[in-house]
């Protein structure tokens, strides 16, 4: 098919994005033809300007405006208490739940030698400074639940235990609302193991 | 691998993350060899794919044939390597084992040697085993299942009993008349000691004890033995082992 060619490169470049195929992208590119100038061009600088502002906490590792996040700044959140995570977006999942209202340190990957990911190549070393320097009474470790995820969780607790008084993983168990006839049998039985009195 | 559906019995050597919530995990299968398989929708919490396709997973596999690679539409784990979770020397090691495996090993053949030497490994690296000497013992016998094991038994060349060491580039030992600029001279015990690793079962690593000196001149005659006769290029996971 014969496109004009502003509307290839637009259909080209929307490409790009992870999950978007051909079809998508020509989708997606009508949608920004059917709007307005001043959307398109709202859209537009919103990306620019994301691209341009956003950057890493210089303390945590998440997305920050300023040299520090949001979370690191505020006095108000628990500062003895810190929660490790692999990746800037699970910070922001973290935060939807609404519970959680002590500071995060973001790893940016786990421990993947099949990736050339070891030790070095994670933020442990400033994880450590924080933990030795500040007075952090538990770390949270809430890395992925796969097998990379667990042994950067296992590495992390081998490096902390001398020095926070307590290191925990998040629990592991049943997605609320599935069927436990579908759950499958390492979750079922993690979930056992962390089962509470109610 | 013909039929639209299949099952095989396999082994998870790798798991990439694929699209938004997909994985593509390498499978070595005893009967189908190693493939490339998508697992979809692992990534999300809720899958039942998820835990059956992390990687160290023994199971059987039921697989549709997609358009690019098969897609795995059942999992029942027969067994999974909880320790090498929790504790990192074991994950680097069993990482090690997979990586090597899944670098030798090129295609869709039938692979059951391989496969149960990989899987033996793993259950010996989960007890008490010494973990250089296994994979010392593992690369050797996976470099002989796989068809490219060194001469270690008379010079290469002229097939003389005494040798005067070891050739990376003859693939084997060589006498001191054959003898070319890359011998590495090895000990007669370490020789030995290679010599039972290849023809013994993995098992028997348990009983076999090596000095220091003989894993490490074991271990520069396999790594030269790689990087000249396989060209393997670099193992990635080798350099996070304590050895």
């Amino acid at each position: 098919m014969a496109y004009p060619v502003s509307l290839k490169k637009l259909v080209d470049v929307l490409c790009r994005f992870p999950g978007i195929g051909q079809k998508t992208a020509q989708r997606l590119a009508f949608y920004l033809l059917g709007c307005s100038r001043e959307d398109v061009i709202a859209i537009a600088r919103a990306m620019v300007e994301a691209k341009d502002r956003l950057t890493f906490c210089v303390i945590c590792g998440s997305l920050a405006e300023a040299e520090s996040c949001s979370y690191c700044s505020d006095p108000g959140r628990d500062q003895s208490l810190l929660c490790v995570v692999q990746e800037p977006r699970d910070v922001l999942v973290l935060e939807r739940t609404g519970q959680y209202r002590g500071l995060y340190h973001v790893l940016h990957g786990a421990l993947s030698p099949l990736d050339g990911i070891g030790p070095e190549e994670l933020k442990l070393d400033q994880l450590v400074r924080r933990v030795e320097d500040k007075n952090v009474g538990e770390v949270i470790v809430a890395t992925n639940p796969n097998v990379e995820g667990d042994a950067t969780a296992a590495y992390i607790a081998m490096l902390l235990k001398p020095l926070a008084s307590r290191v925990t993983r998040i629990a592991f168990g049943l997605p609320v609302g599935g069927d436990i006839e579908y759950a499958d049998d390492l979750t079922l039985s993690r979930s056992l193991e962390g089962r509470r009195e109610i | 691998m013909t039929q639209r559906i299949f099952k095989a019995e396999g082994l998870v050597l790798r798991t990439r993350i694929l699209g938004e919530a997909d994985r593509l995990v390498t499978l070595i299968t005893w009967e189908e060899g190693k493939f490339e398989a998508v697992a979809r929708g692992a990534r999300k919490t809720k899958s039942k794919l998820a835990a059956g396709v992390d990687l160290f997973t023994h199971g059987w596999f039921t697989f549709h044939r997609g358009r690019t690679w098969p897609i795995i539409t059942g999992q029942d784990t027969i067994e999974r390597f909880p320790r090498f979770r929790d504790t990192p020397d074991l994950y680097a090691y069993g990482l090690y084992l997979a990586e090597l495996t899944d670098r030798l090993v090129s295609g869709e053949e039938k692979c059951v040697e391989i496969c149960q030497l990989l899987l033996e490994g793993w259950k010996l690296l989960d007890g008490d085993v010494d973990r250089t000497l296994l994979c010392r013992g593992f690369e050797l016998k996976l470099t002989a299942s796989a068809g490219y094991s060194p001469h270690l038994h008379s010079c290469v060349n002229c097939g003389a009993e005494s040798t005067a060491g070891f050739s990376p580039s003859q693939g084997g030992l060589l006498c001191s008349r054959c003898q070319r600029a890359d011998l590495i001279k090895v000990k007669p015990g370490t020789l030995a000691l290679a010599r039972r690793l290849i023809e013994a079962p993995l098992s028997q690593i348990k009983m076999l004890r090596a000095t220091d000196w003989q894993k490490k001149e074991l271990s520069s005659i396999i790594m030269a033995f790689f990087a000249y006769q396989l060209d393997l290029g670099e193992i990635k996971s080798r350099r996070f082992l304590k050895d």
